[in-house]
Order: structure tokens, then C-alpha cells, then sequence
């Protein structure tokens, strides 16, 4: 099997003569046209467009016009995105057709100006948050490495496009996990961006206070080639930070170290659903990165499990803000399932339990700060199992699931999945996140870099006939 | 606040508040799992967080271009 290409070894070749983006552009839509009728990553390809995108990225390079590591890249952007040229859904029969019609969202924008070649829009769970709804007309996302597994939400098609090659990078959006569920499952990188480090405009909300938009790539240095592209402040989004942005990979050959990792084992190690195999795959990540020079320290982040139930309770009553008018209508059944009983569900809480979810929010905040004032990041699972059956859970059992994503949406911290390794029963990829300090990014970046210079994980690609088709 | 003692007529009452024209299953569903979400946001009344502001973010300033 040949190593898959990344954006950095895809950058390199363009640059080198290899490879043009041209054919880079045509292995993609290979790929795409191999795989996608099974694996549901696309909701709309741009077949003309990205070759008339690749065409001029040869060009510009050809004239010497570099715009930097993107150019020329088969890229992917979660259908969440307004993009000018395609219409955006958000995977629903709800959003009006009209949003984003015509116009790019910042980041969508961002990476087009940086040369990216948008192959589509790419499969997500109903507006970031609902589930597979085989009675609605949009593809059914499935896990490459089996497809009667879940790929993994919200993120799920930029999960499985960039997990198979049919992009090199692509967008996700992460309000409890959502950049890094697929890309723990699916077996790649997934960087959820500190709250405000990149500009919102143009994407469709689901939590206000929690949503971020962040890299998926197979390798964490392809995640810093992408938040080089995206980060930074714009006047259109009121969230979006004004601290200044820095060159993302300058120091990724920084190595770890003299770095301090924190290791909270209460929750993230100690959870009765916290399944054997990943938690010794995090362990070995610890082992490794102490074998490269990190300092291993204990640290106590209390309350963590009430953490995932602050940040669930803050992102369905952000939602339902938002759908209710549509939800309270005759218009309710055009929701998927999953969707309807997610954010429907916020209408069981009251306005005390959102403020008391936002003042334990900053007494967590607090909390995090002490640790983090002492380490340099922590490390912890992604996930608390692999891919799960491909059959969305029953809604009631999601609401006691153990998240080790949640409390870093809450927290508004940097994290970064990383693959770990592979469950012995079903060869599903396993997911270890590296969590930083606010705007950290780069520091996540470098650690992702060290860890993925002595491990091949995330060189792991599914085979072409994943089984488990006879069961999905 | 306690899970009160006739779930069905607490989550009916909700649900029509909200307006959601949810099915029987649906509505079924709700009521199974009220206890157990009644129970989770109860868990984030804790005794730490008494004297804590909410992190809400409001500025009197005018909204920013493109706002």
C-alpha cells in the first residue's frame, strides 16, 4: 500500500514538478467517483470547478505566483459554509435556500484566496447536531474502515473525504466535538480551534457561545497549514478574536521537550465506559511524549463530568433559540429525527438552568486556568470508545455518555485529536486529543507533529472495500 | 428541583409551552428520558458555583461593522 499523500507532501510535489494540481484534482475525483455512492461524504461535488480551480493554481504557480501550502490542494468544506458558487444546506430541508446564496462565508473565502481547490460540500448531521435520517434526501455518512460504524458528528463527510483521499484538508465545525469525533473515527487529525480564533461569518450557528470552525487533515502539521489560512479576526463576526495571529508551523519542529503535560486522570481515565483500549493508546501518547523529553504531571480538573453536561445544556438551548420558530410550526416534521429530539429537547430546561450552566461555566474556566497555569497542555482520550455501531444511539442513552470533547467547547480551549492507534477486535482507529491553552494552537501543533514523527497512525488509510456493507 | 411526581403532565406542559407539534413517540421518548435530563442539569447546582457571575458576554458598545 502506498503512503497516502498529505498536504505537505502533496505541496512539495506540486512545487517540485511531480505532480500538478490537476492531477491531484483528478486523483480526487477518482476517489470520489469510486467511493462516494457508498461512504456519503459529498452532498454536492464541483467537478468543473475544481478543475478550472486546479487549472489556475497550476498557472499561477507555473508564473511563479505562490500563495502558500493550500495552492492547488483538493479541499473540502462542510455544507455548513456559504460558498458563492454552491448552494449551502446544512444538511436539512430547513435552511432557507436563500442563506448564503451567492457569497462566501470568511472562511470559505480565506481558503479560496490561498489557492485551495473546493472539490464540494461535504455531508454533516442536520445542522450540526441531528443524525442519519434515511427518510430525508441527503447521503447516509459511513465510517471507511466499516461501514456499519458511525463516522462520527457533525463533521461526519470532511471525516470520510479526507480519511479516503477524496480531499487532502477540508473544514468542520466543532460546538461539542464535532471536528474531532469524525476525525477520531475515521483515523486522521482534527484541530477544534480556540473560541474567536477563526471568524464565523458565513456558517450556519448551532451553540453562539461554543461554535468554532477548524482544520481536518490527515497530520497535524497539514491542520497548521490550514489555521494559517483561516485564522484571524474580521469585523463581521462579534466573536471573533482580535489577538494576534502567528505563524502556525514556524516552531513545529519544536519538538517536546522541557514541556509540562498534564495528565486529569479523574473522568478522562477513570470512567467506567472509558473503553481499555483507548485509554491504553493515550497512554502509550503519554509514554512516547515522555520518551521525547515531556514532563509528566498529575493534575486535578474537578467537575469535569458536569462540564459535559454544561456544555450539552448550553449548545441545545442555543440551538433551539434559533429553530424554534421552525420547530414550533408546521414545519417541525421537515427535521430529521435526530434533530428534533436533540435540540427539541432543550425545551425541557429552564432559563435558570442556562445561566446556571454559563455561572458553573466560569467557575470551570477558573479551574482550568490553575491547571493550565502549571502545564503546558494536557492529554487525555478523544473518545470514550471507537466508532460506535453506525445506528444513532437511543437519544436518552447520549444524555449519561461520558464526553471528553464537551468540556473544551465549554472551556473554549484549543484541542487537537490525534490518531492513536487501532482497536484489536474491528481495526477501528483510535483517538488521543492534545489540549492547550487559549490560542495555543501552535503549541498543539508542534506536540501533534512530534508525536506523528516517531508514529504512522495517521498514515493509516481504509481499504477501498471497507467490510461491514451487508449489516449498514 | 426535584423530578416531579406526575412526569408526563411537567413534559406535556413544556413541550406545548414550546409550541413542538411532537408525535406520540416522540412524545413518549421526552417523558423516558426527562428524569435522567432533569436529574444531569440539577448536577450543575453545586455549591462552588453559589457566588459566581454567568459567562455571558455583554458590551454597551455600538456592534461592529457588518453587524
Amino acid at each position: 500500500m502506498t503512503t497516502p499523500r498529505t498536504i505537505e507532501s502533496a505541496a512539495a510535489a506540486l512545487r517540485s514538478g511531480e505532480a500538478s494540481s490537476v492531477e491531484l484534482t483528478e486523483e480526487a475525483l477518482e476517489r470520489i467517483a469510486a467511493l462516494d455512492e457508498r461512504l456519503g461524504a459529498f452532498i454536492a461535488v464541483n467537478e468543473a470547478g475544481a478543475l478550472q480551480q486546479a487549472e489556475q493554481a497550476d498557472a499561477d504557480l507555473a508564473a511563479g505566483v505562490d500563495r502558500g501550502p493550500l495552492q492547488g490542494i483538493p479541499f473540502g468544506l462542510k455544507d455548513i459554509l456559504a460558498t458563492k458558487d454552491q448552494p449551502t444546506t446544512a444538511n436539512s430541508l430547513i435552511l432557507d435556500p436563500a442563506w448564503g446564496e451567492g457569497y462566501d462565508s470568511v472562511v470559505s473565502e480565506r481558503v479560496r484566496e490561498a489557492g485551495a481547490v473546493i472539490m464540494g460540500k461535504l455531508v454533516l448531521s442536520e445542522f450540526a447536531l441531528g443524525t442519519p435520517d434515511e427518510e430525508k434526501p441527503f447521503p447516509i455518512p459511513r465510517n471507511p474502515w466499516r461501514l456499519d460504524r458511525s463516522p462520527g458528528g457533525s463533521s461526519s463527510g470532511t471525516g470520510i473525504a479526507v480519511a479516503t483521499g477524496m480531499v487532502l484538508g477540508g473544514l468542520g465545525t466543532d460546538t461539542g466535538g464535532s471536528v474531532r469525533f469524525p476525525a477520531a473515527y475515521c483515523g486522521h487529525s482534527g484541530l477544534k480551534v480556540t473560541y474567536g480564533r477563526v471568524p464565523k461569518w458565513g456558517c450556519v450557528p448551532l451553540g453562539y457561545t461554543l461554535d468554532s470552525i477548524g482544520p481536518m487533515a490527515r497530520s497535524a502539521y497539514d491542520c497548521g497549514a490550514i489555521l494559517n489560512v483561516i485564522a484571524g479576526h474580521d469585523p463581521c463576526d462579534p466573536t471573533a478574536s482580535a489577538e494576534p495571529t502567528e505563524d502556525y508551523l514556524a516552531g513545529v519542529e519544536g519538538g517536546v521537550a522541557g514541556l509540562r503535560m498534564g495528565v486529569p486522570r479523574e473522568y478522562f481515565f477513570d470512567h467506567e465506559e472509558l473503553d481499555e483500549e483507548v485509554r491504553s493508546a493515550t497512554e502509550a501518547v503519554i509514554d512516547t511524549l515522555a520518551g521525547l523529553g515531556a514532563e509528566v504531571v498529575e493534575v486535578k480538573l474537578p467537575h469535569s463530568d458536569i462540564a459535559k453536561e454544561a456544555n450539552t445544556l448550553t449548545m441545545v438551548c442555543e440551538a433551539f433559540a434559533y429553530h424554534r420558530m421552525d420547530m414550533g410550526s408546521d414545519r417541525w416534521t421537515e427535521y430529521g429525527k435526530g434533530a428534533r429530539n436533540m435540540i427539541g429537547r432543550a425545551a425541557l430546561y429552564s432559563a435558570a438552568d442556562y445561566i446556571q450552566a454559563q455561572r458553573f461555566r466560569s467557575w470551570y474556566a477558573k479551574q482550568a486556568a490553575r491547571v493550565m497555569a502549571d502545564v503546558d497542555a494536557l492529554v487525555v482520550p478523544m473518545t470514550h470508545e471507537p466508532a460506535p455501531a453506525h445506528k444513532p444511539p437511543d437519544m436518552n442513552r447520549r444524555l449519561t455518555m461520558p464526553s471528553y470533547a464537551g468540556p473544551f467547547n465549554l472551556l473554549g480551549y484549543p484541542a487537537l485529536a490525534l490518531p492513536s492507534g487501532f482497536s484489536s477486535e474491528l481495526g477501528l482507529p483510535l483517538s488521543a486529543q492534545i489540549v492547550g491553552a487559549p490560542f495555543a494552537e501552535a503549541l498543539l501543533v508542534r506536540m501533534g507533529r512530534a508525536w506523528q514523527q516517531v508514529t504512522d497512525w495517521h498514515l493509516q488509510a481504509p481499504p477501498d472495500d471497507a467490510p461491514g456493507g451487508e449489516e449498514a | 428541583m426535584p423530578v416531579p411526581d406526575n412526569v408526563e403532565a411537567t413534559v406535556r406542559a413544556l413541550v406545548d409551552a414550546a409550541g413542538l407539534p411532537v408525535s406520540d413517540e416522540e412524545f413518549q421518548s421526552l417523558v423516558d428520558g426527562y428524569p435522567t435530563l432533569r436529574e444531569l442539569a440539577d448536577r450543575l447546582y453545586i455549591e462552588e458555583v453559589r457566588y459566581e457571575e454567568p459567562a455571558l458576554i455583554f458590551t454597551p458598545l455600538p456592534p461592529a461593522k457588518g453587524e
